[in-house]
């Protein structure tokens, strides 16, 4: 089980990430995008974090460290 | 004593090398987006290998360089290599390979320090790519030994074609899913 962290700051809304996995991310109406669950296990979020061009997709562990 | 020309090929041939491999992550970076092979291809794989030929284009250049500097048939220290203008091997063509290539190596590392500089800097770093892939092929029909060949001329243009079409595939057809122009499906219901 990942938490979902997005760094808003490096987000530039390509949206790769609602490409890989539409039932987790969306674009927001800022042009940011947002995870619509706070955590996940689904493997698509696995290929959204790493599909980010930004690299703004973290996912972390129970300890809270980065685990992809 | 004849001199040996294997730098000589070797500094030619990675020069072509390194820019093909710069025109296929241009392609990639430029199709990330778009899409246009639709959902047939990971969007995570594009941009993993978007970056990773930038980096064997980086590796070839190295080559290049390195090369240039090690042959006996040009001129080129390794100042002529790292400072602009002072080749005197056709200076001009010569520095326009330099400019091109110190632009993307910037260009490259600006992604390991992005949280550093914000991602505006880096974006504003990226559109810089255009110029370099410019130089670039500027470079290679200016200062290549080959550039007078018919396949010569026939890869750059496949280069600039490919790069061009990718562009205005980017410009014109609108992203297929993602993207802002989702926004309206925001309200749908979602499920895992």
């Amino acid at each position: 089980m990942f938490r979902i962290a997005i760094d808003r700051s490096l987000c530039s809304g390509f949206g790769s990430c609602v490409d890989a996995a539409p039932q987790l991310f969306r674009i927001g109406d800022d042009g940011i995008a947002v995870a619509l669950f706070e955590k996940s296990d689904v493997p698509a979020v696995l290929e959204a974090a790493r599909s980010c061009p930004m690299g703004a997709i973290a996912l972390l562990d129970e300890q809270g460290q980065e685990a992809a | 004593m004849k001199s040996d020309p294997t730098f000589w090929l070797l500094a030619r041939s990675s020069g072509l090398v390194a820019y093909a491999l710069l025109a296929a992550s241009v392609v990639l970076g430029l199709v990330v987006k778009s899409r246009p092979l639709g959902s047939s291809v990971s969007p995570a794989a594009v941009v993993d290998v978007h970056r990773f030929l930038a980096l064997l284009g980086l590796g070839a250049l190295a080559l290049h360089g390195a090369a240039l500097v090690a042959d006996d048939a040009v001129d080129i220290g390794l100042g002529a290599l790292l400072v602009p203008g002072v080749s005197p091997y056709r200076p001009v063509a010569t520095t326009l390979g330099v400019l091109a290539a110190e632009l993307m190596v910037v260009i490259y590392l600006s992604f390991s320090v992005r949280r550093r500089i914000g991602a505006k800097a880096w974006r504003a770093l990226h559109w810089l790519t255009y110029l370099v892939f410019a130089l670039a092929t500027l470079h290679g029909l200016a200062a290549g030994t080959d550039s007078g060949r018919t396949w010569a001329l026939a890869f750059y243009g496949a280069a600039v074609g490919a790069v061009l079409g990718a562009l205005a595939w980017r410009l014109v057809v609108p992203p297929t899913q993602g993207g802002p122009r989702h926004v309206p499906n925001r309200d749908r219901q979602v499920a895992l």
